[in-house]
């Protein structure tokens, strides 16, 4: 008989022990943790052709959007679980001293009654529209085929949360002092009726009805997100501060932080997708499918702000800035 | 006023529903998906989780809580615990981590599935930081055992082992994939949050974490206690689920989901933790036996959960009850006769002091599984180490894919429970394995168990050398005794008293 090799310890797991350098905490926690591309014929461990397998087969290993190793994807933050909770708790530490100190100096009471009117209608519906963000990120982390992009998406969906979270506290505050704008009780309704809204709605339905990764993470990131990003928290926080709203203002400030980290590792996935060939021209189709929707989704919500002149161009330029 | 009270603005941030109309409310939510279960919207609107936690304070939570557990684990990162551990107590560990440690993070995308799809806006944004919390148990469980990798090759296996085809993990991928992975978003919350989480990872996380800290493994002891406070936060996601399915009268289609993943935890428990609590760890560490522990945890647990709740106990309870005398002693048995398959040292446990503990804790013990460790020793004592390997595999069952085992000795009772279905014939460990399987036979019937695999001449060569190929488990890597079987002397000093006396 051969002689049996006896396999010794490494100084990471062996999956990155071939790599000269020494494993950062992110890489050790978050790299490759998918089980489900063991198998090409049953990513789960029960009947290949059982719905949830078809699925996967087709939406994750089947989109056209290829690359021969997506888990070689890094997102620049390197963010993990425990540094996210040290990063959003100081943020909502600030958010909240913003809250509280504001409502010191009754902030709400020096606000124009008419820009209550329009907080109503244009900014506390709000809720459900980042509410479609956060379940269009869980869709596409679930679907993700490596790890890495998962935790990107899944750490964006808690931002979304976060996100409601403050506008749905500013709803119930800003109602104490206006109580004849529905504030807390007509979001729906405009979310589902006004004019404003019906673009991004229209724009979200669709959106969270694609289902083929590939596509599904192309037009969240680079389209629906980025012009509810541009509109609904750049343009607002501007109007917002022309109409004497400056803790708004300060507040789409510090969610817009959170875009720029979303941002961050958006630009090195599409850097990755880009070395395969073929995926420059699939992107701009997807691009070119999806625009109009998002572009008509911001005309009808920039249309509607006040105070911000060329709030519609100026958010299609920005988004358009993504591309590549 | 400065701030606003949380639940004067907590029910806004769950009034998330609206009526889609650019897409159709099938499209948005489709049934496979989100598990409607023939409810409208509305009907889920009424769901109320139990356990209220906004965003703000999550992160805050979460922040304390992770600088508690990392800085336990930082300020004994030199205190030589782990080398200096009982052998069991290393195997405890690496059995833990690899069983669990990427499960965990593949539930993130189980909860993602309740955020996405779910059409109960409270259960929506529970997911979402239940789906977080998955992340966060993923990572720590990664982290943690990493520390030790440099220091024994088997604990790569705890990244390593979701990888592979190790029979104990196609087992644990089985269930975990049946339960969470591969169901619609309502059915995902009753399978994993209510009938899993509840009970099986409070014992598996609490119970565990008692056994560590009496074995002096304080590190670990933290860091699974500190998980469990999540899990008992998200493991409420379920049982408002289940009180709007009773209240719409699908008591029974819920029962059944109930009932299915219960029995499957309990295999994987019987064969994962039960060795560990009654054999690995150190006789002077445990705190209850198994047994003891399933009762105060499981049993009692879901006999008031599932009366509160106005289900009913499953209908196999009684074999449940009766299972938990024998079957873990079995799947001992058998993982550690098979020890070069499994990524952790078995520990026998059986020497004459750790006997007497099982016969006290499991009377009948010593004339049943007793008998068969008797020719293992006898084997072991005349230096017979050939006959204490195996050469091919078990029987395995068809739905929980561990060995169909019966109890040996005098109350022998092994017993296969067969099934045709669409012209091939299926084994099962139980009656209530089959009836698993016949629940929904499309979901299994197309799998694979190794076994059959291996009739299926995927495995090559077809002895335990191909097997183990097939696991992707090789030597430095396969199990052998935890204790290189010093536990022999005392039986062939026995021995050689017997022999002294009857000179």
């Amino acid at each position: 008989m051969s002689e049996v090799q006896v396999l010794k310890p490494q100084k990471t797991w062996s999956h990155l022990a071939a790599r000269r350098r020494k494993p950062s905490e992110y890489d050790i926690v978050s790299t490759n943790l998918h089980y489900n591309n063991r198998d090409a014929n049953a990513p789960y461990e029960l009947a290949p052709e059982l719905f949830m397998n078809q699925w996967y087969k087709q939406n994750t290993f089947g989109t056209a959007l290829k690359h021969a190793d997506w888990n070689a994807f890094r997102d620049p933050d390197e963010v993990i679980y425990r540094t996210y909770n040290l990063m959003q708790d100081g943020q909502e530490t600030y958010v909240f001293g913003l809250f509280d100190q504001f409502n010191q100096r009754e902030h709400d009471k020096s606000l124009d009654a008419r820009w209550a009117g329009t907080l109503a209608r244009l900014y506390t519906p709000a809720r459900y529209l980042f509410h479609t963000l956060q379940m269009a990120s869980a869709y596409v982390g679930q679907v993700s085929p490596a790890s890495t992009i998962t935790n990107c998406h899944y750490f964006q969906m808690a931002d979304s949360l976060r996100w409601l979270s403050h506008t749905a506290y500013r709803t119930k505050e800003l109602s104490l002092t206006f109580t004849d704008k529905g504030l807390g009780q007509d979001e729906r309704h405009y979310w589902e009726q006004d004019s404003a809204w019906q673009g991004f709605r229209e724009l979200m339905e669709k959106v969270l009805t694609v289902w083929d990764w590939g596509e599904a993470i192309i037009v969240l990131n680079m389209i629906a997100k980025p012009a509810v990003d541009e509109a609904v928290l750049r343009r607002l926080g501007e109007a917002a501060r022309h109409n004497g709203d400056v803790l708004l203002g300060l507040l789409t400030d510090a969610q817009l932080m959170d875009v720029a980290r979303h941002r961050r590792w958006l630009a090195a996935f599409t850097k990755m997708a880009l070395e395969t060939e073929g995926n420059k021209e699939l992107i701009q189709s997807w691009i070119e499918k999806w625009q109009p929707l998002a572009d008509k989704a911001i005309d009808a919500y920039c249309s509607a702000l006040p105070d911000v002149p060329n709030a519609a161009e100026a958010a299609k330029t920005a988004t358009r800035e993504l591309g590549f | 006023m400065a701030l606003l009270n949380r639940m004067e603005w907590y029910n806004l941030a769950r009034t998330t529903n609206w009526t889609p109309t650019y897409v159709t409310e099938d499209e948005l939510f489709p049934p496979s998906l989100s598990g409607d279960f023939d409810l409208p919207l509305t009907a889920w609107e009424v769901y109320d989780e139990p356990y209220k936690q906004t965003y703000p304070e999550y992160v805050k939570v979460q922040r304390e809580k992770d600088a508690g557990a990392y800085s336990v684990k930082a300020a004994l990162e030199r205190s030589r615990i782990f080398e200096n551990a009982d052998p069991g107590w290393k195997s405890v560990m690496k059995a833990h981590y690899g069983a669990i440690a990427r499960g965990e993070y593949a539930a993130a995308s189980a909860e993602a599935r309740m955020m996405r799809f779910s059409k109960a806006p409270g259960m929506r944004n529970m997911s979402t930081l239940g789906c977080m919390d998955e992340i966060r148990h993923g990572q720590m469980q990664l982290y943690f055992p990493h520390e030790h990798v440099s220091k024994d090759r088997q604990m790569d296996w705890a990244f390593k082992a979701y990888d592979t085809n190790e029979w104990a993990m196609i087992a644990a991928r089985h269930f975990f994939d049946d339960i969470m992975m591969t169901r619609d978003a309502i059915s995902v919350s009753i399978m994993l949050t209510f009938s899993f989480e509840t009970g099986f990872t409070n014992m598996q996380f609490l119970g565990l974490a008692a056994d560590a800290a009496e074995a002096g493994d304080h590190t670990f002891a933290n860091l699974i206690s500190s998980i469990q406070t999540d899990e008992s936060r998200h493991a409420q996601i379920g049982g408002p689920a289940l009180k709007i399915l009773i209240a719409n009268g699908k008591k029974a289609e819920a029962q059944k989901r109930v009932d299915i993943a219960l029995w499957g935890a309990w295999k994987l428990f019987s064969v994962l933790t039960g060795p560990i609590m009654d054999y690995y760890t150190p006789l002077e560490h445990r705190k209850q036996s198994f047994k003891e522990f399933m009762e105060e945890w499981i049993v009692a647990q879901f006999e008031r959960a599932l009366t509160d709740m106005g289900l009913d106990l499953p209908w196999y309870w009684d074999i449940f009850l009766q299972e938990l005398n024998d079957t873990h002693h079995g799947m001992h048995l058998g993982s550690y006769f098979w020890r070069p398959t499994v990524w952790w040292n078995p520990a026998a446990g059986v020497t004459p002091e750790e006997r007497a503990w099982l016969e006290e804790k499991y009377p009948g013990w010593n004339e049943t599984w007793g008998e068969c460790w008797d020719v293992f020793i006898d084997n072991v004592v005349d230096g017979n180490m050939e006959k204490t390997y195996p050469e091919t595999l078990p029987y395995v069952c068809n739905m929980c894919q561990l060995p169909i085992l019966g109890v040996p000795g005098k109350k022998w009772n092994v017993k296969d429970y067969p099934l045709d279905y669409n012209g091939r014939l299926y084994h099962f460990g139980s009656e209530v394995d089959r009836w698993c399987f016949q629940q929904d036979p499309e979901r299994y019937a197309g799998h694979m168990s190794i076994v059959d695999r291996f009739l299926a001449g995927m495995i090559q060569p077809m002895n335990l050398e191909g097997a183990l190929k097939y696991m992707n488990i090789a030597p430095g890597e396969c199990g052998d005794d935890a204790h290189n079987y010093a536990w022999a002397e005392t039986y062939r000093a026995l021995r050689e008293t017997r022999k002294a006396a009857n000179a």
